[in-house]
């Protein structure tokens, strides 16, 4: 069962975040009055990626695809996907904090090789954008580490799911909605896709990506998309004991994400650094500092 | 169109995501680029068709060269179009690719645009609606079902004399051939 676990957790993250890939494009179009493409469209993509010639410039710039898609993976099997969480025993939140770095460090090895200026702004940007979200989301998981006691995501959810919701469970509501405020720019959505910015610096990272390069990329930002929703609702909402109802929830969080992507342009790297600094950080310390006080 | 049809999908599926998945490059010479706004966004959504642009070459595999072409941007074109993966299609957008257009005496414009880079198909008018580049999108489709939008193999096979036109309008070129010499690599 464990075993099996190993290939189902990959390919269900797979198919949720090629879905929120298609989902995000119809959801869009519809917004802007559009039909837009069909909900497989990224499918068809990533198969015209695969069958293309692809242009290379280096090892370490193949590496570096690989190293940030294989990172992606290795965090899905950290994460509980309804009762499927292949690697339950081991490491839990901490690891998953240290291997999500390793998605943005392969990009930016990547995109160091291919020596486009495009690309090396975008790393920049992306980085600095990681350190905007970056501390309040350790506030936040520290809140949460601290609330139920263990870095064991699977008891962080089995302990959400015996407790009745009470007062006693509220500190952790600041810290979610400090999650919520973020969330855009852990998915790199449009308030804060600076590091991706088409219009500015075509596609920065990825400028230099073509061919199959692209398409494990889409597929790495599919997963990445996956990674930071689960988080969320493994951490604040309870997970779930069946996949469906799990993919339920993130649903619903992803389309909060679209709702926020669709209604705000795009900000400037130090605005967004500027928010991230401000309001999430400032709700998450306050809601550490109240799971400190309630636990004492 | 023929999208929907899983028997087609399944029979050949590269070409069917060659046909659906064509993500373009705009390349902004001339007046063209008026018509590629509404084209792309609410009034005709080319998104439906798949068709979106993007804003690098190695995404991309459809390239529009909308306007008149100088001699100083042919230069950036004929780059633009290398750096393509394959297979990639291009298509001429307006009268000024196809022959000059209202530029025929110009001492600085390109007159005709596939002598220097191989053209798949060309929208004919001064300037072409927005409907024009849906039905040369579905006249691409129709090209790539029989297999004749294949200008990038031409380009393999001639190199030679496609470089050679290049040198004598732009006289020494700053990169490499990108095939070797005798073509067909």
């Amino acid at each position: 069962m464990r075993i099996l676990g190993f290939v189902i957790s990959p390919l269900a993250a797979l198919a949720v975040g090629i879905f929120f890939l298609g989902l995000t494009r119809r959801f869009m179009a519809r917004t802007q009055w559009r039909y837009g493409p069909p909900l497989y469209q990224p499918l068809i993509d990533m198969l015209r990626f695969f069958t293309q010639k692809s242009v290379s410039h280096g090892a370490i710039f193949d590496l570096g695809v690989i190293l940030s898609l294989a990172g992606s993976l290795v965090v899905v099997l950290f994460l509980p996907f309804g009762r499927i969480c292949p690697l339950q025993g081991s490491g839990g939140l901490l690891v998953v904090l240290y291997l999500m770095l390793l998605a943005p460090l392969g990009l930016a090895l990547s995109a160091g090789e291919a020596a486009n200026p495009n690309s090396s702004i975008g790393i920049s940007r992306m980085f600095a954008l990681a350190l905007g979200y970056e501390v309040p989301l350790l506030l936040i998981v520290l809140a949460a580490m601290t609330r139920y006691d263990t870095i064991s995501i699977v008891e962080i959810v089995a302990a959400q799911r015996a407790a009745v919701p009470n007062l006693a469970t509220f500190p952790l509501v600041l810290s979610g909605i400090a999650y919520l405020l973020i969330l855009p720019a852990l998915l790199g959505l449009r308030p804060f896709d600076v590091a991706q910015a088409p219009q500015e610096i075509s596609s920065g990272p990825l400028a230099e990506l073509g061919g199959r390069y692209l398409a494990l990329a889409q597929i790495q930002n599919a997963l990445s998309l996956f990674i930071g929703i689960s988080l969320f609702v493994n951490l604040m909402w309870g997970g779930a004991s069946n996949p469906l109802v799990f993919f339920l929830k993130m649903l619903v969080v992803f389309a909060f994400g679209l709702w926020i992507s669709a209604s705000f342009p795009r900000l400037r790297v130090e605005q967004a650094v500027r928010y991230l600094w401000r309001w999430p950080t400032l709700l998450a310390f306050v809601g550490l500092l109240l799971v400190v006080v309630i636990r004492r | 169109m023929d999208r929907n049809q899983l028997v087609k999908w399944l029979q050949a599926p590269a070409k069917m995501a060659h046909k659906y998945s064509l993500h373009a490059v705009y390349f902004c010479t001339g007046c063209g680029i008026i018509e590629v706004p509404p084209t792309i966004t609410a009034r005709w959504d080319a998104e439906r068709f798949g068709v979106i642009p993007t804003a690098t070459p190695r995404h991309a595999n459809l390239f529009l060269i909308t306007g008149y072409v100088s001699l100083k941007t042919l230069r950036a074109i004929i780059r633009t179009y290398e750096q393509m993966p394959e297979p990639k299609f291009s298509v001429g957008f307006g009268s000024c690719p196809i022959n000059g257009g209202m530029y025929y005496d110009s001492y600085n414009t390109i007159k005709h645009l596939d002598r220097y880079m191989p053209i798949d198909g060309y929208i004919a008018g001064c300037m072409p609606r927005p409907e024009a580049i849906f039905v040369a999108v579905t006249h691409l489709w129709t090209l790539i079902d029989k297999d004749m939008a294949d200008g990038y193999k031409r380009y393999r096979r001639y190199y030679a004399q496609y470089r050679a036109n290049q040198e004598r309008v732009l006289g020494r070129l700053e990169w490499p051939p990108l095939f070797p010499a005798g073509g067909d690599a």
